[in-house]
């Protein structure tokens, strides 16, 4: 943390006008940070009231007192507890999924040679500017002829060959690991999977860690694969579950807000503990 | 020394982390242990439809112990885009679809529901005990009928009897024309200051479904030809836009919570649509208006009907579940005390005619101020009839509310912005 | 661990065995798709008659869609909104960047969560409350404007002119943190004796900033600004949940991904749908190799 601090210009410390200038920074900085959470605040406020007082003019700004009823309609609607634990799952095993398949393969085409290379890493890339919901059609009916329809394999399985996650790795392996420690290692008689795991892995943490916090996101966030897939409610991953909540005609305001806060904490918790390794991540992945 | 056995000495492989991975990657790939069950119906459905069919589930479990009802409910476009990629790929159907009656009509060209007029349904021997109309809505233009109804929703004009009252305004005053309908408006706005209307496209809608020909679509004809640029659509315009000139209209989307609060506050003072709407205000959009409003028939003998909802049995399901599958359909859309359970706890308004004819349907309605108001909707329903829906009726509907709003927020001139609909239609006519 | 002689995977081999689980499911899960969608490109599909009612029909879907008024219509919304939530996002997000840099030190981890946060919320959550919060007469941004500005209440998202700012908004909420972060990470790693060197020389802030900082993190630069191109040119969610899946009062929001769902899924058109994706596809194709030109030029003169 120190070799970063000292990177950074200091802003002239004593000059009248520079500390002005340090304080219209904070200031910009504070303002711009409330933009971003106020949004979050207002839907843990709205999650604690009513739908009448949701929509009352004053909007309410602080807490109210409808949580426990809110939750309660909630769990009425919804099996609320299960479809957590299943977006929870899911996310889980895409993450492991993912990161053992891209950095497998990331390593190979970032420091191993073979045919094609150029041209499958260029068609890989290529699969990221397609619209994703074409797929709608196709995934169903593979997922049906796997057996796969109505479980959760059929939801982390597809997003273990990431585009974004091959990409990185492949970036973060190409200048975190020298190549010359693999060659050692193989003149050493290692393994080629030993290389893998003890070698290329741990120096490629960083990187797992951005991808690990992406795909877990990615996961938890994503609802138009559970809607093709999925077929029975208690199967559902949550933005779906919570999706359902919302009709044209009567929507369940304070229990949707009270739901969507609750989806939203896991992944607050998750980033406020892996936001280092995210920045250390993007930082050496990108640059190049 | 290489540096490469310096790492190794280093690296500590742990055992365990490498036990997790295996044990992800066998979880993801080990073929699951289905345990074999006793059958159960699967009825994919989305709100309100899936509470009826849930509470219908207790009759059914008497006459069939051994059958489950699985219910799979979805938010309504969510239910109708999954059904819509089932029937694509003719796989995992459920075994009854509820679908809404404008999706009816969209998918029963395609071939992908089941013919219920065949001799293992033979819905066609039950024919005279539905509404006529909505039976009619589900024939298809091969002469097949692929859904049986469930609930009708007869359009109906509501209004608040105190406003109009102080405006000096009768229904039946309004009830005469469309054109005496604006008027009233006009007259309600000075006397009170009220709206007529929410929206004006809530006015178009009900016009443009009035006087259409056997057969005749509302936006297109039975030969794909486009049917935009006709007096009906010219009319339908012509008095949207009087009324927003008048200043008679909201600009309210509807169903938004300043649509809710308008009501809430008087500022409306009627409303144009199916008689579910009543439901829908006394329970959350306008409960503190009880008692002032009241139902009449829509003005001009205009006869229009605002949803409905249909259960249909993919062709493709499982064939052993069928039977039981259209038992269901049958207790759901023919008995009359499962139709009338619906319309006790959902406001469904049955289908069926001889609930119809039960005596719930002469109790008075609270909300509007002890009015018989489902004798008023029984009647109309009689004189409903089907219109046939095309292919490209979604896109028609925006298309054509994409003009109108060009015509009243841009002064568009009404002649011109139909062409242009028209034209646009026209393209699209034949996919 | 020391596998047997003959269970040893050779370094010949190696490659293809790293890269098969990723190119087994990249096969299944990415190329099918893609190759089913180019089939039915030059299908006519009616999709609820299931997959035997399909038609060759050539080229008509692209035809058509050339000629349809409304895919161009919402090629041009789908630009407008790239354009104006993507600009800002870089233009504020590289001098805020640049500002908790120089000068947030123990709380630059927080400030970093603090602006992260939008992105990784769920879009269905994110469009829910901004559909609350753009309400009318009862959202809090009205009645902010109005208790700041004395502004009248803004018709957000039933009026087709303010739509798009409000949709441009959200998307530009939601990522100008991600490419603050990524901004900064990338400034983290331009060694200081580049800046101690240039304040010996009396260059401004200001200078160092176009000068020292900007082009240190060119590649970061073009990273992100093809991030925003890609996802700007997809955007589908925002628009989706806020206007209920229908694009909006007159289609303003109607972007293209949106218009593709909707010419599947509500006009039951697959063909035509494929078809403009693929049309869609190329446009994302050319735009995204004259970004990548447009930085390679630059790259190589100033370097």
């Amino acid at each position: 943390m120190s070799a970063v601090a000292s990177t950074a210009p200091q802003i002239g410390a004593d000059a009248p006008a520079a500390r002005a200038a340090r304080w219209t920074a904070y200031a910009i900085v504070g303002i711009g940070a409330l933009f971003m959470l106020a949004p979050f605040w207002l839907m843990f406020v709205f999650a604690t009231h009513s739908r009448g007082e949701i929509f009352n003019l004053p909007p309410p700004l602080w807490f109210g007192d409808d949580l426990a009823a809110n939750f309660k309609l909630l769990t009425e609607r919804i099996p609320f507890w299960r479809n957590l634990g299943w977006s929870v799952y899911v996310a889980l095993m895409a993450t492991v999924l993912t990161l053992l398949f891209c950095s497998m393969a990331g390593y190979a085409f970032a420091l191993m040679e073979f045919r094609f290379k150029k041209a499958l890493f260029g068609l890989v890339m290529a699969t990221m500017l397609l619209p994703s919901f074409m797929n709608m059609i196709p995934m169903f009916m593979i997922m049906d002829a796997l057996g796969w329809i109505d479980q959760q394999r059929a939801l982390y399985v597809p997003g273990a060959a990431s585009a974004f996650g091959i990409f990185l790795m492949r970036q973060f392996a190409s200048t975190a690991v020298p190549r010359e420690l693999i060659e050692a290692a193989r003149m050493d008689g290692c393994g080629e999977f030993s290389i893998y795991w003890r070698i290329v892995l741990p120096l490629m943490k960083p990187a797992l860690g951005t991808l690990a916090l992406i795909t877990f996101i990615q996961s938890w966030n994503n609802f138009i694969n559970p809607l093709i897939v999925m077929r029975s409610t208690p199967n559902y991953t949550l933005p779906l579950a919570l999706r359902s909540l919302q009709s044209t005609l009567n929507t369940e305001w304070g229990a949707l807000m009270c739901g969507s806060a609750i989806a939203t904490i896991p992944l607050i918790v998750l980033f406020a503990i892996t936001s280092r390794q995210l920045i250390a991540g993007l930082t050496a992945g990108a640059v190049k | 020394m290489s540096s490469s056995s310096h790492f190794l000495r280093g690296a500590r492989t742990s055992p365990t982390r490498r036990a997790v991975l295996a044990a992800g990657v066998a979880v993801a790939f080990a073929p699951t242990v289905r345990a074999r069950t006793s059958r159960t119906l699967t009825v994919a459905a989305f709100p309100l439809v899936d509470q009826i069919v849930k509470d219908a589930i207790p009759q059914w479990a008497q006459r069939h112990p051994d059958v489950g009802i699985n219910i799979v409910m979805r938010q309504y476009d969510d239910h109708h885009t999954a059904m819509t990629t089932a029937l694509s790929t003719a796989v995992y159907l459920p075994d009854v679809m509820a679908l809404e009656s404008s999706y009816v009509g969209k998918f029963s060209n395609g071939g992908g529901l089941s013919d219920l007029l065949q001799p293992r349904y033979d819905i066609g021997r039950h024919r005279a005990r539905y509404v006529e109309y909505a039976y009619n809505q589900a024939i298809n233009r091969k002469g097949q009928v692929v859904a049986a109804p469930t609930d009708i929703g007869p359009g109906t004009f509501l209004y608040r009897a105190d406003i109009l009252e102080r405006a000096g305004v009768t229904a039946a005053d309004m009830q005469r024309s469309w054109d005496a309908y604006v008027d009233g408006g006009i007259r309600i706005k000075k006397a009170t200051g009220a709206n007529l209307i929410g929206n004006v496209k809530t006015l178009k809608d009900i016009m443009i479904r009035s006087g259409l020909q056997a057969g005749q679509g509302i936006y297109f004809d039975s030969d794909s030809n486009v049917l935009v640029d006709t007096p009906r659509f010219h009319r339908a315009f012509e008095l949207a836009l009087r009324a927003r000139r008048n200043g008679l209209e909201g600009r309210l989307a509807t169903w938004s919570n300043e649509w809710a609060e308008a009501f809430r506050r008087g500022v409306t003072s009627t409303e144009l649509g199916g008689s579910w709407m009543v439901g829908q205000l006394a329970n959350w959009v306008a409960p503190v208006t009880a008692g002032k409003w009241r139902a009449a028939q829509l003005p001009e003998s205009t006869w229009v009907s605002y949803g409905g909802t249909y259960y249909a049995i993919p062709r493709d399901s499982d064939p052993e579940l069928k039977a039981l599958a259209w038992e269901l359909v049958e207790m759901m859309t023919l008995d009359t005390g499962r139709q009338l359970a619906a319309l006790k706890t959902q406001d469904a308004f049955p289908a069926l005619l001889s609930a119809q004819d039960d005596a719930t349907f002469d109790q008075p309605s609270e909300f509007l101020g002890g009015q018989h108001a489902r004798v008023l909707w029984r009647e109309a329903a009689r004189h409903i009839t089907a219109t046939a829906v095309h292919k490209q009726s979604n896109f028609a509907e925006d298309a054509v509310n994409a003009e109108l709003d060009n015509v009243l927020d841009d002064g568009k001139d009404i002649k011109q912005a139909l062409a242009d609909a028209a034209k646009l239609l026209q393209l699209r006519a034949k996919r | 661990m020391k596998l047997p002689d003959f269970l040893r995977l050779s370094p010949k081999w190696a490659p293809y065995v790293f890269i098969s689980p990723f190119v087994l499911l990249f096969v299944v899960f990415s190329v099918f798709p893609l190759c089913f969608s180019l089939y039915l490109a030059f299908q006519s599909w009616e999709p609820t008659g299931g997959l035997r009612a399909m038609e060759f029909v050539g080229f008509s879907n692209f035809a058509f869609a050339l000629k349809d008024s409304w895919f161009w219509m919402s090629l041009k919304n789908t630009l407008w909104l790239a354009v104006a939530s993507g600009v800002p996002q870089h233009l504020v997000a590289l001098p805020l960047a640049a500002f908790i840099h120089t000068s947030f030190k123990r709380l630059r981890d927080g400030v970093i969560a603090v602006y992260f946060l939008p992105y990784i919320t769920s879009t269905v959550a994110i469009a829910i409350m901004f559909g609350s919060l753009f309400s009318k007469d009862y959202g809090v941004i009205n009645a902010t404007l109005a208790s700041l500005f004395g502004m009248e209440h803004v018709d957000w998202l039933t009026n087709s002119v303010h739509i798009k700012p409000a949709i441009a908004f959200i998307v530009f909420w939601r990522y100008v943190g991600f490419n603050t972060v990524l901004y900064l990470a990338a400034m983290q790693t331009i060694p200081g004796e580049l800046y101690e060197a240039a304040t010996l020389d009396g260059a401004s802030r200001l200078r160092q900033f176009f000068h020292i900082t900007l082009p240190s993190i060119k590649p970061m630069i073009f990273f992100g600004v093809t991030l925003s191109v890609i996802g700007g040119l997809q955007l589908f969610e925002e628009p989706f949940i806020l206007t209920g899946g229908k694009g909006g009062p007159q289609q303003a929001a109607m972007t293209s991904a949106v218009y593709l769902f909707r010419e599947a899924f509500d006009f039951n058109d697959f063909g035509g749908a494929s078809a403009m994706s693929w049309l869609l596809f190329l446009v994302v194709a050319l735009l995204t190799w004259i970004t990548n030109i447009a930085f390679r030029t630059r790259k190589g003169a100033t370097q």
